[in-house]
């Protein structure tokens, strides 16, 4: 039996007449910071991690849907971005526009979604949890034996023209790929807020909460987890479309490892699971220190990147359990009173 | 102390992570700038994408050993020994501008073989590319290094598809797996000539890019020697027992077993060799795993009557005057064996500083010009080549490989009989 | 058939290797309700125990069992006081991300002290036996770790259930408040939990050296092995860790006869079936 989260949601005791000037400067500084990234920061190291960040916070984003919101924890999101990946790669390989590829892709993954969930989520806790974790190893182990996607080496992305429409730009200075990723989340996340304003938010909010109280009041829990993970899939989905027009290949290890299922996991939990703005914070925050580490650590092969990576994560854990941007919150709040 | 930060309580938050990015800017930024005319030209980078943490971490500090060994030779000399450009303490042609290896972790994984080379060359600003050991690492970096219009030369990665996609700017120095493989069927054919039953053979191989491009090799060219695949076995690369797949190899009774397998899992094959009390009338392994000197000691007597085809040999090297300098002196300086995955990368590197020197220039046009006009005999290396000459594919075709036999304790080689130490024992289990 | 049999009793010898693997880890859970992900990575952390005792102090894998039983142990209790306790009361994502960060730390501070080199244990003591029974073929080492594994489950089923102290910790996994009312303090079973998982990787990893190579990444594949195990014996169950373990090295074993690329593949297959048919694993409650 999980112990149950007795802290109340935060933020939400602000009486109804007080206009939230904090969250939209909040919002507000946070979009200029992100625009204006870019145009401070040359250096290809770094923006590399803004174009991946960004990339990992759509993916997180979707995560978030079915595990932050709805509680269902799943490490085997792999397959959703993986499907983006191999079917972005696949139609633009037949002369697509990697944009029309994004939709119908993600409509792809959202019925896979469906298909996962449909067995496994009778199961609870942490054995939904383990299953993902099965499913996402078992395509990565079946890949390899698929012809049409490659099989072990996977497939190429032609290089097209430079230009939007394609996706592709010049690699010297990724800014266009940049502001293109901050696009496609802004998209992404308001796609996410849209879809959990109003009764399927509470619905997922109450079975993540307490399945059985939610399943005794009436909330229709099978049917709210579909549609949690269908949307979950498509955002994910959409997430690795991107990602295979920036590096232009996919194989079975690159697109549906266990590291990139936890990866995605955990950048939405360290950031703040339950909260949207967690996974941009959570993707800014590991994916600097993974590149960081090793990029300029990992170099002696004496591997003191692994160990501060693994400590901070740690750190971050103990220091606040719902994640940074509950840290953040309190710390605001605490200024507030 | 929240209180300092005031009502944007966030922001202050976001401004902090922009602050130490700012930092990490330009702390990124602060590396030597090599722009500028050539006679401004001191030094010269080298960047190295290779795994340095990850499953092939060893062979990945292997091959940047090789590479920083040449580097030092070149900037420092190496009293005795005669190889070209070794005692000249930098580039005649360019200031005597000195050598710096850039290394870069690629962790073995494809992506990050891309992401390895953008910071090489655009933060670090090195002016050529040498790496990235497994060919799917190298797949990516090449295209990476295509789109970046910088030279990249491998040495290690073998699948014959990376010459094969028309990159202009990547080359190879080393043998691919066709060459390798063909070492094996020519040995094979010598066995029949003998009389020997040599036409059945299995492969037993890791389900990655690399084993499998090795596999569709080994299969082509047997349809072309008139040979039978008995057996087609691949295995799960992060696989625990591979006691089942030798079974399923065993029950094909093959004449001869190729083995494409990185250290974990070739120690797994000698395992179950032991517990089966099996060997083939001939093993023959593609390099990666039987390469790794922790493994062949670790292999012990399990590893004798084993053949591994090899680029380059100690065995051979002892009679070139000029590899076994480098072999003692790496020797010495790693406390360890130079491996043909290091002999290899070293070799590469003085290859690309005679051609940087031929072309009195570090702009990467002049640079690739000089490699495609590249014209290195054997004996100027310390490889068993006829010498490093590419072809319109950008492919060396000086390259050779030998295949050598583990007996006693010691690789000898077998084939080509004009360099071979003796004859192979066959079958394998003679010499247990 | 021979080949059939012989691929069987491989498959079963890996999976007694699993089985061990996993009771530990279904211990921890069954106590404290957690998924320990570093679980795989502690077993490392033993191989390297037992290699530091053959090449510091030539002892031989099998001596070197205890030591590290003992070790792990110190190490478990360690990481449960330092990092485990804190996130007790937190949501399973919090627990999640802190042995996760474990599970990197471990891999670094290995690999930093000892670098990527594989080690191997030459020569060991079992390594010299090799029993043949009815033409199927079994090495000294898979024999002690089938053995190990059997003492184990059985060591730590007959702790749980039959001892005063094993009752304890079922209370505390069934209901922490209602046992601590009754007199027990959760957080000693909780470390007493934790440092039974720790003998049981030190066991394990004694053993592992027989047959594997050391290096940082040596535990991932039985890490992984193990979860499902648990999920599929059912999460707290001793001895259905134990049976799902040896299940799924049979049919990787079993699998490789016929289709050697699939192996991973069918014993996830047969773990997704049974979970279907059957949610809370072979052996679990609810």
């Amino acid at each position: 039996m999980t112990i149950p989260d007795t802290v109340p949601a935060s933020g939400k005791a602000v009486p109804a007449k007080r206009f939230p000037w904090g969250r939209y400067a909040g919002i507000a500084v946070v979009a200029v910071l992100l625009l204006v990234f870019p145009v401070v920061v040359k250096t290809s190291f770094l923006q590399t991690i803004g174009v991946l960040a960004l990339t990992m916070a759509i993916a997180s984003t979707g995560w978030n849907i079915l595990g932050g919101y709805a509680g269902q924890i799943s490490f085997g999101h792999a397959v959703f971005f993986g499907t983006g990946m191999y079917g972005t790669a696949l139609l633009v390989g037949h002369g697509w526009s990697p944009w029309l590829t994004m939709l119908p892709i993600a409509g792809l993954a959202a019925a896979l979604g469906l298909l996962i969930g449909l067995p496994t989520f009778r199961l609870r806790g942490h054995y939904f949890s383990i299953a993902t974790l099965a499913i996402g190893m078992m395509v990565m182990s079946i890949l390899p034996n698929v012809k049409p996607l490659g099989a072990a080496d996977g497939l190429s992305v032609p290089l097209l023209d430079n230009g939007f429409w394609n996706i592709t730009f010049s690699l010297r200075d990724k800014t266009e790929y940049y502001y293109t990723a901050l696009g496609l989340f802004a998209v992404a996340t308001v796609a996410a807020w849209l879809f959990l304003r109003g009764r399927i938010g509470s619905y997922l909010e109450a079975i993540r909460d307490d399945e059985l109280a939610a399943a005794a009041v009436g909330v229709p829990v099978r049917r709210y987890k579909l549609y949690a993970v269908t949307m979950s899939a498509a955002l994910t989905s959409v997430a690795g479309s991107f990602h295979v027009m920036v590096v232009l290949f996919v194989d079975p290890s690159s697109s549906s490892d266990l590291s990139l299922s936890t990866a995605i996991a955990l950048i939405a939990v360290v950031g703040g699971a339950g909260s949207l703005w967690g996974p941009l914070l959570g993707a800014w925050l590991v994916i600097a220190l993974q590149e960081y580490t090793r990029t300029y650590l990992s170099a002696t092969g004496r591997t003191i990147d692994l160990m501060l990576f693994g400590a901070l994560i740690i750190l971050v854990a103990v220091v606040d359990p719902k994640g940074l941007v509950n840290l953040i919150k309190r710390g605001y709040r605490r200024v507030r009173s | 102390m929240f209180k300092r930060v005031s009502a944007t309580g966030r922001s202050g938050r976001v401004l902090a992570v922009v602050a130490v990015s700012a930092m990490l800017a330009v702390s990124a930024c602060s590396s030597s700038d090599a722009s500028g005319p050539d006679s401004d030209v001191t030094e010269i980078k080298i960047g190295t994408p290779l795994p340095l943490s990850g499953p092939n971490a060893a062979l990945g500090k292997d091959a940047l050993q090789g590479a920083q060994l040449a580097a030092d030779i070149l900037n420092k000399g190496l009293p005795g020994l005669k190889l070209p450009l070794a005692n000249d303490k930098g580039l005649p042609n360019l200031n005597h501008a000195k050598f710096t290896i850039v290394p870069a972790d690629t962790q073995g994984k494809p992506e990050n073989g891309a992401s390895a080379v953008n910071h090489l060359v655009n933060d670090e600003k090195v002016h050529v590319l040498a790496g990235a050991l497994e060919s799917g690492v190298t797949k990516t970096a090449a295209q990476q290094a295509e789109r970046l219009a910088v030279p990249f030369v491998t040495s290690i990665s073998s699948s014959p598809a990376l010459t094969q996609q028309g990159l202009k700017w990547f080359f190879r120095t080393g043998p691919t797996d066709v060459t390798y493989a063909q070492s094996f069927f020519g040995l094979l054919d010598e066995q029949k000539k003998k009389g020997i039953s040599a036409d059945k053979i299995a492969v037993l191989y890791m389900n990655n890019t690399f084993g499998t491009d090795a596999s569709k090799v080994a299969k082509s060219l047997a349809d072309a020697n008139n040979k039978t695949i008995v057996a087609d076995v691949p295995f799960d690369p992060a696989a625990t027992d591979l006691t089942s797949q030798l079974q399923q190899v065993r029950a094909a009774e093959p004449d001869a077993v190729f083995v494409v397998a990185y250290p974990p899992t070739a120690t797994l094959f000698i395992n179950a060799t032991k517990q089966l009390d099996y060997v083939p009338p001939a093993v023959m392994a593609f390099g990666a795993g039987f390469i790794d000197a922790g493994f062949i000691s670790s292999a012990g007597d399990g590893l004798e009557g084993m053949s591994r085809r090899v680029a380059w040999s100690e065995d051979l090297g002892s009679r070139n005057p000029a590899a076994k300098a480098v072999s003692a002196e790496y020797q010495k300086r790693y406390d360890a064996p130079l491996t043909e995955n290091s002999a290899r990368v070293f070799t590469t590197i003085m290859a690309l500083a005679q051609a940087i020197n031929n072309a009195r220039s570090v702009d990467p046009d002049q640079i690739r010009a000089a490699l495609t006009a590249l014209d290195i005999p054997g004996r100027d290396t310390i490889m068993p080549w006829d010498g490093i000459k590419f072809d319109d594919q950008h492919q060396n075709t000086g390259a050779r490989a030998v295949v050598e036999q583990r007996l006693d304790g010691a690789w000898k080689v077998v084939y080509p009989k004009d360099v071979a130490a003796q004859d192979i024992v066959w079958p394998a289990s003679d010499a247990r | 058939m021979l080949d059939f049999l012989q691929a069987l009793t491989n498959g079963a010898f890996i999976g007694a290797v699993f089985a061990l693997a996993a009771v530990g880890l279904t211990l921890v859970f069954g106590v404290t309700n957690m998924i320990n992900f570093a679980h795989g990575d502690l077993i490392m952390v033993a191989m390297y125990v037992g290699f530091v005792c053959w090449s510091l102090f030539g002892l031989d894998p099998l001596v070197a069992i205890p030591i590290a039983a003992v070790t792990m142990a110190l190490v478990a209790v360690l990481v449960y006081a330092g990092i485990i306790r804190p996130v007790l009361g937190s949501s399973q994502l919090a627990q999640m991300v802190v042995t996760f960060g474990l599970l990197t730390f471990l891999r670094g501070v290995v690999q930093f002290v000892f670098t990527a080199t594989p080690r191997r244990i030459d020569d060991p003591i079992v390594g010299r036996l090799r029993v043949v029974v009815g033409g199927v073929a079994v090495t000294g080492a898979q024999l002690v770790s089938a053995v190990g594994a059997l003492l184990a489950t059985a060591a730590l089923a007959w702790f749980v259930h039959r001892t005063e102290t094993g009752q304890a910790l079922q209370a505390v996994g069934e209901d922490a408040a209602g046992a601590s009312l009754m007199g027990i303090n959760a957080n000693r079973m909780y470390g007493l939990a934790w440092a039974l998982a720790g003998v049981s990787t030190g066991v394990a990893g004694a053993l592992l050296i027989n047959n594997f190579g050391i290096d940082p990444l040596a535990g991932a594949a039985f890490g992984i092995m193990s979860f499902i195990a648990v999920a599929l014996g059912g999460f707290g169950s001793v001895l259905g860790a134990a049976l799902a373990g040896v299940l799924l090295g049979v049919v990787q074993g079993v699998v490789g006869l016929y289709f050697s690329g699939y192996t991973l593949t069918a014993a996830l297959g047969i773990y997704l079936l049974v979970l279907i048919v059957r949610p809370q694993g072979l052996r679990g409650t609810r």
